[in-house]
């Protein structure tokens, strides 16, 4: 008989600007972390996940921190890698491979590398000499960048649908909210449409404040079987459900920059479940970009698709805590942590809502929550169902 | 419609420079001669871009170089208002597009970097037009057609 899993701890370094210390260390101090929250110790750790690295990163993580797991992941598919992660650990408790499992990521890129806003190569390429691989080849002499791969995504939805800046702005300007509401949030002042509108447009249709901020920080999440999450301080947190795929990796070959593979994970997981879009209290999104979170709603049936500026808009912002889908309630990538890939906070703030720790961005009884990361260019998606234990 | 005055990206930084694999000298090559080389499967009939072993609508191994006629279609576009890499940082605002060429399931960026970028157009007919890289290679770029 299959195992019931439970998400049973998480931590988060301190964050967002930590100079004083490196990606691993973030990595190590969130790991310890949620062991405290969870009521573990290392030794409990039989299985370990990161990405995010070079190759074998999860190996040397596993040795800084003394480990020796006998289950090993490391799918690294950007910034949803954490959502497939979870996805994996699922199946492996599930069926016995493992029985518990610390999902780490950690990084220091804001006081590494500084902000770039996207804009420091072509579309995932590099320079200086190395060779790049296929197809990047072809998009980096054309100045493409990242921020622009996302932009002709947009700038088609906004073509076939008639979906405006504004209903994108407004993404920027509900997450804020949030983020106020956030002490470890990077940027707390509210903002208007306005504000946003008016901030530099930094590759059309996407201005400055559409895009994710660049900070420190790292993400710990460990996952369990219900029996021994039973013994565990915390309300275990229920997976319930999770699928992921991709449709390409360079934007070009996004055949339909309008629809992602979302449209395909998201079903799945929510027919595992067996929950439909209404049944949702909270959504934590991967918002790399305000586009990123618009299609994305679409795409998972919380809008029509075509609907989704509509949708976000509507009832006076239906992200907000009150609207029909309070989305990233802890200020996001806009505005809260985003240290290079955001997948695992997406896990770590879905969690804390389910169990009610949520603190001032707390959605009232909430029982079931996504998290769903997009990464690449709009290129791999994973969406994870999470539940209370009644729900 | 007007192509403002032409930007000079002729300046290629050595490090821009393609590196041709195997599998792409061709392409590059072609550029370099004034050509758009691409793939056509014999079995689906359709066209790639870039280039593999592989169809990759169909899977079959029956590819073969072909000129495009250079015309397509924009599918979509941006206009890069920065970039911190040189030489394009002083070469902003500039548009990239994503350009549907008129053979079948064939697509490519690419740098528009005559066309104005309040011209730009989503559905606006475009020509490749080509930018020496190097002594042996090309850049294809696009400019609106007719
Ligand atoms: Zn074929």
């Amino acid at each position: 008989m299959q195992q019931r899993v439970c998400i049973v701890g998480v931590g988060l370094s301190d964050g967002p600007v930590t100079p004083e210390l490196n990606g691993v260390m973030l990595e190590a101090q969130a790991f310890r972390r949620a062991l405290d929250d969870a009521g573990l110790e290392k030794d409990d750790v039989s299985g370990l996940a990161s990405a995010g690295y070079g190759g074998m990163h999860e190996v040397a993580l596993a040795e800084y921190l003394g480990l020796t797991p006998r289950w090993l992941e490391s799918s690294s598919v950007g910034g949803s890698s954490f959502e497939f992660h979870a996805m994996h650990a699922y199946r492996a408790i599930q069926n016995g491979d493992v029985d518990t499992v610390a999902i780490v990521y950690g990084n220091n890129q804001l006081s590494a590398s500084g902000r770039t806003l996207g804009t420091g190569g072509g579309g995932g390429g590099g320079r200086g000499g190395m060779a790049l691989p296929l197809p990047m080849a072809y998009e980096f002499p054309t100045g493409l960048t990242l921020v622009g791969a996302y932009a002709m995504a947009a700038q088609r939805h906004m073509y076939e649908y008639g979906t405006k800046p504004e209903q994108l702005a407004s993404i920027a300007v509900q997450t804020r909210e949030h983020a106020g509401r956030n002490p470890r949030a990077m940027y707390r002042d509210p903002i208007t449409v306005d504000d946003v509108m008016s901030s530099k447009l930094v590759a059309d249709p996407l201005h400055k404040l559409d895009c994710c901020v660049i900070s420190d920080g790292g993400c710990c999440v460990i996952v369990t079987t219900e029996e021994r999450a039973r013994d565990l301080p915390h309300r275990p947190v229920y997976v319930r459900g999770a699928a992921g795929g991709t449709t390409h990796h360079s934007i070009a070959a996004m055949t339909d920059m309008t629809r992602t593979a979302a449209a395909v994970s998201g079903p799945r997981a929510f027919a595992e479940a067996g929950i439909t879009p209404t049944d949702v209290d909270v959504f934590a999104m991967y918002d790399s970009f305000t586009y990123t979170v618009l299609v994305v709603l679409e795409d998972l049936g919380f809008a029509a698709k075509g609907e989704g500026g509509a949708f976000v808009t509507d009832n006076g912002g239906n992200l907000r805590l009150g609207g029909a889908l309070p989305t990233n309630t802890d200020g996001g990538g806009l505005s809260g942590t985003h240290p290079g890939m955001r997948g695992l906070f997406l896990l770590c703030e879905a969690t804390r809502q389910l169990r009610g720790d949520a603190g001032d961005s707390q959605v009232a009884g909430a029982e079931i929550a996504v998290a769903h990361g997009s990464g690449g260019w709009l290129s791999t998606q994973g969406t994870v169902v999470l539940g209370t234990e009644g729900a | 419609m007007p192509d403002r005055a032409m930007p000079d990206w002729s300046d290629v930084p050595k490090w821009l420079l393609p590196r041709p694999t195997l599998e792409d000298r061709e392409f590059w090559e072609g550029a370099g001669r004034g050509e758009l080389r691409i793939q056509h499967c014999s079995s689906c009939g359709r066209y790639q871009h870039y280039a593999r072993l592989l169809c990759s609508h169909c899977g079959k191994q029956t590819l073969a170089w072909v000129t495009a006629s250079g015309e397509g279609t924009v599918y979509s576009f941006t206009v890069i208002r920065q970039n911190g890499v040189p030489p394009f940082d002083e070469r902003v605002p500039f548009v990239v597009a994503t350009v549907d060429l008129d053979e079948d399931g064939a697509r490519l960026i690419a740098a528009m970097p005559a066309l104005d970028p309040g011209e730009a157009r989503i559905g606006m007919r475009v020509r490749a037009a080509f930018r020496r890289a190097g002594d042996e290679f090309g850049f294809v770029d696009f400019v609106a057609a007719g």
